[in-house]
């Protein structure tokens, strides 16, 4: 059963089915959440590799539009609500409480229940594919979701929109969890300003959650009553609705999505990169600073994705778009100052940390260029979205994410994921990524749009198509070695011991894995780094509270 | 989500810790590290409602974003019962005072006037639930009858919905009440239950405010 | 049939070496080897993906395209700088840096001086990338008072309808791909709409799209400089055949323009001959639809060997279908129009042999019927 491999190896209670049907402990539910993610990513996976197929070649009829259709409009779907929110949030349920030293989550059956949500919404959407199929893009615009615009817009459309709102349900109840977990349980002296860096990044995201999701769920809501019960009067122009309506709900939500999907990766890169350079994050609150900015920002910026529809205030919305590139270049910055004159330690989470800085930076700087309205103009739509997008998404999100599972691992099972594979997954990856999106940036000034299901060879659009299907299957080799590291150090990976990493924050304190209520005893937090202290400097650890300024070392790098 | 705080204690005996574990009972049990401040449970209730203002805000901008696009709003052939509204919202709102009152009873431990107190409130929420009933089967436009009944039903029929919510989440305060829970000191989920009834309320009157004196 | 998609061949020619899969792994040192040197040049790969020419969308065959182009052309230097400048920087810590030795490294927190310095630094790029992409905007989107000619131009489930409303002529896409032609150093106004679901209308030539949104008749001016032949297509997914609707634009002289347009004329007004072939007593098949699930038709029966007429019926509101056929292989023969109901279409159907045959409907596939040849 695939939902009991990431049972930790020696822990003092049994697991059962039930057991795991019923948790509500924080780390058996992030377990679940990561486990059901990572099978969604390979269905996703699937049907992105059904897409790489078909075009791999001109004129091309693998399958024919339809499929094309439900194929795109599901991996969208499935990448970003059932693989990318949930393994973020899978991740930040194990790790959060521990970071935090507390014993569990603020409402524990409250997180059993958001988890369970999240296949049930994911069967709805995959019903689709039984039910007439959804062909309407992730983004669902109307009037072609609105009612009866042809294959895919029936039926499967309504499960569609109501698996969504499942979702949304979900990553509500979980971000008022999360909220209520880190502002009231955490241990004593862990001030706000000693929090790790992964749990701000969590605070900010699921604030954002908090705010964007009930709009989504709003327009969902006016979407499938228009499609069941009023006939387009919100959505559909023709019946006197706003068919503009939807993309600013969609798009209110749907960039501050954007960012629920990478700030908490950022904040894995930042718990990695200083422990595997053994020094601190250089910058600590500028760091924080710029998570909270780029969080405010998030909510100014959601017409950027509109600016071809002529029916947007341009200057605004660009320039606030270009501005969230400053925080996001604070971090980066940030990230290499730390690494500078460290010691680095190129461990498998150090490597996919290297790498969602390389690959990331692509991606945003993309994304730099597409504040740019005329700019825009010319490629929305277009396979240079498509590349930005899989550069932020895979090589930000994903690479976080992979990092975090190499990074972590070790603390859930007990074992350490074999490095040799993990350098064979990472070096996959590596090429994979950039042989299958970046080709897509040349195909974006090309002019080849996104979502068409084939296109003329007079288009001459064949070769890089074919060196990004060729990268694609790179990518699902990487992904296949992943799989077979984990199952294999499931069964006989080296024992990791309580504190592999030499870590600085809480979780590396208690051993690995955690007992059910995680800590025999919490160690005194007078820095952002506790077990840092308790290490290194045991006559602070033994002081009382300093303030987080630098003690020693130099200034400056 | 009201009845979670402190359940860590009372956990089934088959995820309770083992012997080892038993030495952090402060940490393990682990609700309050953080001295002071807003109840959790009170505080999950506040970010929910955070939430919902937020699901409510998005209707709001829908209905400005329609009405602003039309020409006549409403239409010349909806007629709206305002007599009826006005008295549901002097219901409605009363209710919030009887809430409130409630609280008050409790947070001076005085379980059987808390009871009565919220036993009016729970009425006038079922009254408001009713007249609304009412109001639906006597209104001379439907849900289906263009874009200002989609606009209208849809608001007020989500309103209903949290409002029938609402009367759930006090019918179980009174249930747990008579089972003898609630004193001065613990009563969270009370007080949770307030805030997200007066949450309502306060849609209402933006709802009545929008719909029939803004028109 | 092969339009000119201008300044684009020759480049996807030239940057596909520069990408072939051999490369990659070639440069990278087999896994297992010393981490440090594999995550020096995967980075070292990507830059010099970036640095190659083939990065610029086409040199515009407009004042407007050209003036995105020459934006493109700035705002590129600077990304690739901080591209380079970041990479360069990662692969020299990484280079640098490795390995751990016996005394902890300096514990170093910060320096405000540095933070103000990378904030403030990205802050005036970004506000001189905007100011100069207003400036841009500014020419891309402005009109012109008094347009030389005006196209209305139609989103249909698939395809695109062209109208030129002063002059008289129209040019469908409803059968096979429309081409339309527009003059060289003259405005050209156009107006879009839609009364279905949202298209975009989008010439990567002109670098330059715009949404057609049902509701919403945006308008916009080109300019175009340079004559050519420009491929466009829809770019905002608009439902089954989104990859279908391209459409051709071929911008010549005023003259040329001028005959075109007379020549349509004349075209338009000369009765339209049906298919050639059909004889004075061809059967006509009626096929009529008034469900997405089957046709009202379950058989059909044709003569072997002579062409006959289909006249297709569709019934349904705002719903698109069409009649195919295709042989006992599965080989489509022969496909109608697409009709978005409720409207009706006639169409020729060739000669074929005796045999059992299916039709079929392109955009439902579920709805099928048989169709006897004898
Ligand atoms: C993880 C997800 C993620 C992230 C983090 C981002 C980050 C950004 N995105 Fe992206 N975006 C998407 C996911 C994401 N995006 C998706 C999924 C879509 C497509 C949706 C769809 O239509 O399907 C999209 C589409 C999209 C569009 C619309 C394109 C279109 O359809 O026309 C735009 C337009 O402005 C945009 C901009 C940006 C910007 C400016 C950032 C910035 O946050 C990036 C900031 C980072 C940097 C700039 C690099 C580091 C900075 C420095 C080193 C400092 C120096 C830099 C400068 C001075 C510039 N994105
Ligand atoms: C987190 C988000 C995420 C991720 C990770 C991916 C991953 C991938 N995506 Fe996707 N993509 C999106 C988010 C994402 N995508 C979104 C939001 C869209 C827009 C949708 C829309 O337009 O509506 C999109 C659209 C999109 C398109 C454009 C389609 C179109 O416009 O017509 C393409 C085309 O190439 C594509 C390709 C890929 C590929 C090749 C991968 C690869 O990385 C996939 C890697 C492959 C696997 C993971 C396969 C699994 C491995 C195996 C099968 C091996 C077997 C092993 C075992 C069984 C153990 N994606
Ligand atoms: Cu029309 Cu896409
Ligand atoms: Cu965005």
């Amino acid at each position: 059963m695939a939902t009991t491999t990431l049972v930790p190896a020696r822990v003092g209670y049994r697991s059962s089915i039930y057991e795991w049907l019923t948790t509500t402990d924080h780390k058996k539910i992030g377990a679940l959440y990561l486990t059901s993610s990572l099978i969604f990513f390979l269905l996703g996976g699937l049907q992105a590799l059904g897409i790489r197929s078909q075009l791999a070649f001109p004129d091309q009829a693998l399958v024919d539009h339809g499929t094309y259709n439900e194929y795109f409009t599901i991996h969208g779907t499935t990448m970003i609500f059932l693989f990318a929110m949930p393994i973020l949030s899978g991740l930040a349920n194990y790790i959060v409480p521990l970071q935090l030293g507390a014993a569990d989550m603020a409402f524990p059956r409250i997180n059993a229940l958001g988890f369970w949500l999240v296949p049930m919404g994911g069967l709805m959407i995959y019903s689709s594919y039984f039910f007439g199929g959804a062909a309407v893009g992730w983004t669902g615009y109307v009037p072609l979701s609105d009612g009866n615009f042809g294959p895919g817009t029936g039926q499967g459309v309504d499960l569609w929109i109501v698996g969504l709102i499942v979702l949304g349900a979900s990553s509500i109840l979980g971000a008022v969890n999360f909220l209520a977990t880190i502002f009231k349980l955490r241990a004593p002296g862990l001030t706000m300003w000693r929090l790790p860096i992964f749990v701000w990044t969590v605070l900010v995201t699921q604030t954002l959650a908090l705010f964007a999701i009930p709009v989504f769920t709003t327009a969902l809501a006016l979407l499938f009553i228009d499609r069941n019960f009023t006939h387009g009067a919100f959505l559909n122009p023709a019946v006197g609705g706003n068919a503009v309506l939807w993309q600013h709900m969609f798009w209110f939500f749907g960039h501050p999505e954007v960012y629920i999907m990478i700030l908490p990766a950022m904040g894995v890169i930042s718990e990695v990169v200083p422990v595997f350079s053994r020094k601190p994050l250089f910058g600590y609150k500028a760091f924080i600073g710029a998570t909270i900015a780029i969080g405010l920002l998030a909510f100014g910026v959601w017409a950027h994705h509109m600016f071809a529809t002529g029916a947007v205030y341009l200057p605004f919305f660009s320039l606030l778009t270009g501005l969230i590139g400053v925080p996001t270049g604070i971090k980066f910055f940030n990230w290499l100052a730390t690494m500078w004159r460290g010691q680095l330690n190129l461990a498998t989470p150090m490597l996919f940390a290297i790498g969602f800085l390389a690959l990331f930076l692509i991606g945003g700087l993309d994304g730099a260029l597409l504040a740019a309205v005329p700019f825009d103009y010319d490629v929305t739509d277009t396979y240079w979205v498509v590349a930005h997008l899989h550069y932020v998404l895979f090589g930000g999100t994903a690479m976080g994410v992979f990092a975090g599972i190499y990074y972590w691992f070790p603390k859930m099972s007990g074992r350490l994921l074999d490095e040799r594979l993990g350098r064979l997954h990472w070096l996959l990856l590596m090429i994979g990524v950039n042989l299958a999106f970046f080709p897509q940036h040349l195909l974006g000034l090309d002019g080849m749009p996104r979502r068409i299901s084939t296109y003329p060879a007079s288009s001459g659009w064949g070769p890089l198509n074919l060196a990004s299907t060729i990268g694609a299957f790179t990518i699902a080799a990487g992904v296949a070695v992943f799989f077979v590291n984990i199952l294999v150090s499931l069964r006989s990976g080296e024992p990791a011991g309580d504190d592999p990493w030499d870590g600085t924050t809480l979780e590396w304190a208690t051993t690995s894995p955690p007992p059910p209520y995680n800590f025999e005893s919490v160690p005194p937090v007078r820095s952002e780094r506790p077990l840092f202290d308790l290490k290194h400097r045991p006559a602070v650890a033994a002081l009382a509270p300093v303030p987080a300024a630098p003690a020693d070392g130099e200034a400056g790098a | 989500m009201t009845a979670e705080a402190g359940r860590l204690e009372q956990r089934p005996a088959a995820e309770a810790p083992n012997e080892g574990h038993e030495g952090s009972a402060e940490i393990r049990t682990g609700a309050h590290p953080v001295a002071g401040g807003t109840d959790t449970t009170i505080l999950g209730v506040l970010l929910f409602i955070a939430s919902e203002a937020m699901f409510f805000a998005g209707l709001f901008a829908a209905y400005f974003t329609l009405r602003t696009k039309a020409t006549t709003w409403p239409p010349g052939d909806i007629h709206l019962d305002l007599p009826l509204a006005a008295a549901l919202t002097v219901v409605l709102v009363s209710s919030s005072f009887t809430m409130e009152g409630a609280v008050r009873a409790i947070q001076a431990g005085d379980r059987r006037r808390m009871v009565r107190w919220l036993s009016v409130t729970l009425g006038l929420g079922l009254l408001f639930l009713a007249g609304q009933l009412y109001d639906y089967a006597t209104l001379d436009f439907s849900f289906s009858s263009g874009v200002y009944g989609a606009a209208f039903f849809t608001m007020t029929g989500f309103h209903g919905a949290h409002v029938a919510g609402g009367v759930v989440a006090m019918f179980a305060m009174l249930g747990r009440a008579s089972q003898g829970q609630f004193t001065a000191r613990h009563h969270a989920a009370v007080v949770g239950v307030s805030a997200y009834w007066h949450f309502v309320d306060l849609i209402w009157v933006a709802l009545f405010s929008t719909l029939y004196l803004l028109r | 049939m092969g339009f000119r998609w201008p300044g684009r061949r020759d480049r996807v020619a030239a940057g596909l070496p520069r990408i072939d899969p051999a490369t990659l792994p070639a440069a990278a040192p087999a896994p297992g080897g010393r981490p440090s040197r594999l995550v020096a040049v995967v980075p070292l790969a990507a830059l010099l993906l970036a640095g190659c020419s083939t990065m610029y969308p086409a040199s515009g065959g407009t004042t407007q395209g050209q003036s995105v182009r020459s934006l493109y052309d700035i705002i590129l230097v600077p990304a690739i700088v901080i591209f380079v400048l970041v990479e360069g920087l990662l692969i020299w810590n990484v280079v640098r840096y490795r390995g751990r030795r016996d005394h902890l490294p300096p514990q170093t927190h910060g320096n405000n001086v540095l933070e103000i310095t990378w904030t403030i630094l990205p802050f005036f790029i970004t506000l001189g990338v905007f100011a100069l992409s207003m400036q841009t905007l500014g020419k891309v989107d402005a009109k012109s008072a008094n347009p030389a000619v005006v196209v209305d131009v139609t989103g249909r489930q698939w395809f695109w309808d062209f109208a030129y409303p002063d002059l008289g002529v129209k040019v469908s896409g409803a059968g096979a791909e429309p081409k339309i032609e527009l003059p060289v150093g003259q405005t050209v106004r156009v107006r879009l709409h839609s009364d279905n679901v949202i298209h975009s209308f989008y010439v990567p030539g002109f670098l330059f799209k715009r949404d057609d949104i049902p509701g919403l008749d945006n308008q916009f001016d080109l300019d175009i400089t340079t004559p050519g032949t420009y491929g466009g297509q829809c770019a905002e997914f608009c439902g089954f055949g989104h990859a279908d609707m391209r459409f051709t634009i071929v911008a010549v002289s005023q003259a040329d323009f001028q005959a075109w347009i007379a020549q349509q004329k004349a075209a338009a007004s000369a009765t339209p001959t049906p298919g050639p072939s059909l004889a004075p007593n061809a059967k006509t098949l009626e096929v009529s639809a008034s469900t997405p699930t089957s046709f009202e038709q379950s058989s059909l029966d044709a003569p072997a060997g002579q062409p006959f007429a289909i006249h297709f019926t569709n019934k349904e509101a705002g719903v698109p279908h069409d009649v195919a056929i295709k042989d006992a292989g599965g080989q489509v023969i022969f496909k109608s129009k697409i009709v978005s109901g409720p409207a009706d279409d006639t169409e020729t159907a060739p000669a074929l042999p005796a045999g059992s045959y299916t039709f079929f409907c392109m955009v439902h596939p579920n709805m099928q019927g048989t169709l006897t040849v004898h």
